[in-house]
């Protein structure tokens, strides 16, 4: 016995091991709202890196775009390039900070209509595998933050808070597939629950006799205790129905357009 | 120690690299995964013990970037790392081709380990119909990425001249004509 187990140590060693790190994953997965130390460290030390990342990427991004695609044009003609080159960096400039001016405007009607207080928070990562759709926001516990705050933009919905640290958290996406969010059909209060499938989401439990069209708009039910009632999550894009079966089969585009994501608002508090 | 010092920190710059760079120029499905070529390299690079703690310690820095729950890719990086060790010792693993090849492997073996896990114990059944259509494009992506890293290994190795692995057997091929 001893010989055995001298001879299939590593091996023994190894499946115990396995074993312990999926108790692990599901012991973590039973205690979702919590952030553990581990992840918190990681969180703290990325967010530095990833808000300078963000921040060379645009300034980068700047610099290609106000002076070195204009070298072209420069050999092409001098003389009107040093006319126009400082005048159009800033116009550049000035079209960016329009149209972010625009976007913080919706966000700011979004909020007045909200009628709850919230908090500005900028986009500085996106999740690193293919298959969850995460994106990690440059507020954290410091800005007043929790697990399971809600996060919006000025088109809808776009998650809650599932892990945070001093001066970052991690949004979980609406379309992320362990996302569900308590929905109902804007026209006729159909009630059902919009499960994440990566690009866009599903209506699922929506009774085969539920009056559902294409263009209706689904949104939050308030049931779920975490998004706030009457918040936009979609257009109905698709429906199906079988012959049999309790459900219909409704295919939702989301109103948020996720890959152009870059300022959110998380919402911290209560009615007003 | 110095060299887990060193796969942790490559790890780490991979993992920033997949959440805030590689973000700005691919989709999602065709963002290659750094993280995966690493826990390869260093299960048949490596000696058992650092590859399992290695392997583990970047299964949970992937965890920290991705997807909700921590405990997920250690799991998936562990099976890897341990399947990687039983196949590297039938196999010629300093030719690159084949290397290539278990890194398409890995990749398929990861995918199905992720879909099984999230599919068993956290309830995310949509998972797989967002997991199987995207593995052409992630096999694509990891295969040109470790491709490009093993020409960048290659040519480091040259640079520092340091003649251990691969190194030594393009440079004795080089030499005595094998």
């Amino acid at each position: 016995m001893r010989e055995l187990f001298r001879r299939y140590k590593l091996l023994l060693l190894a499946v115990v091991l396995l074993m312990a790190t999926v108790l692990l994953y599901s012991y973590n997965l039973r205690h979702k709202s919590t952030t553990t130390f581990f992840e918190r460290a990681v969180l703290t030390f990325a967010e530095p890196f990833q808000s300078g990342i963000d921040q060379t990427v645009d300034a980068v991004r700047n610099v290609w775009k106000n002076y070195l695609w204009l070298v072209d044009a420069r050999q092409r003609n001098i003389e009107l390039l040093k006319e126009n080159r400082e005048l159009k960096a800033k116009l550049l400039q000035v079209e960016e900070i329009s149209l972010q001016n625009q976007r913080l405007r919706a966000l700011l009607g979004f909020v007045d209509d909200l009628d709850r207080p919230a908090l500005p928070a900028q986009v500085i990562g996106e999740d690193a595998s293919n298959w969850a759709r995460t994106i990690v926001i440059d507020k954290g516990t410091k800005s007043g933050l929790r697990n399971g705050l809600p996060v919006v933009a000025a088109e809808g919905v776009v998650g809650r808070i599932i892990k945070i640290s001093q001066n970052s958290a991690r949004v979980l996406l609406i379309t992320d597939a362990s996302s569900a969010v308590a929905a109902l059909i804007q026209r006729t209060r159909t009630r059902g629950v919009a499960r994440g499938q990566g690009q866009d989401l599903s209506v699922e439990y929506a009774l085969r006799t539920a009056d559902i069209e294409v263009g209706d708009l689904l949104v939050t039910s308030g049931m779920g205790g975490i998004f706030p009632k009457g918040l936009p999550l979609g257009k109905v894009a698709d429906i199906e129905k079988g012959q049999f079966g309790l459900f219909q089969q409704v295919k939702v585009e989301t109103m948020v357009d996720f890959s152009h994501l870059e300022e959110v608002l998380v919402i911290v508090g209560e009615d007003q | 120690m110095r060299r887990f010092l060193l796969y942790l920190l490559i790890g780490i710059f991979f993992a920033l690299l997949q959440s805030s760079v590689l973000p700005l120029f691919f989709e999602p499905n065709w963002r290659p995964n750094l993280i995966l070529i690493l826990v390869l390299f260093l299960s048949f690079h490596e000696g058992l013990p650092l590859a399992v703690f290695g392997g583990m310690v970047l299964g949970a820095i992937q965890d920290s970037f991705c997807g909700p729950s921590l405990g997920l890719y250690v799991s998936a990086d562990l099976a890897i790392v341990m399947l990687t060790k039983l196949v590297a010792e039938q196999l010629n693993v300093e030719s690159p081709p084949l290397l290539l090849l278990l890194v398409a492997a890995g990749t398929l073996v990861q995918n199905a380990l992720l879909g099984f896990f999230l599919t068993a114990f956290a309830d995310t059944e949509p998972v797989i119909s967002i997991l199987l259509p995207a593995i052409p494009q992630q096999l694509l992506a990891n295969l040109v990425f470790s491709a490009l890293l093993l020409v960048v290994y290659l040519r480091l190795l040259k640079w520092f001249g340091y003649r251990g692995g691969l190194g030594s057997l393009l440079y004795q091929g080089k030499h005595y004509g094998h």
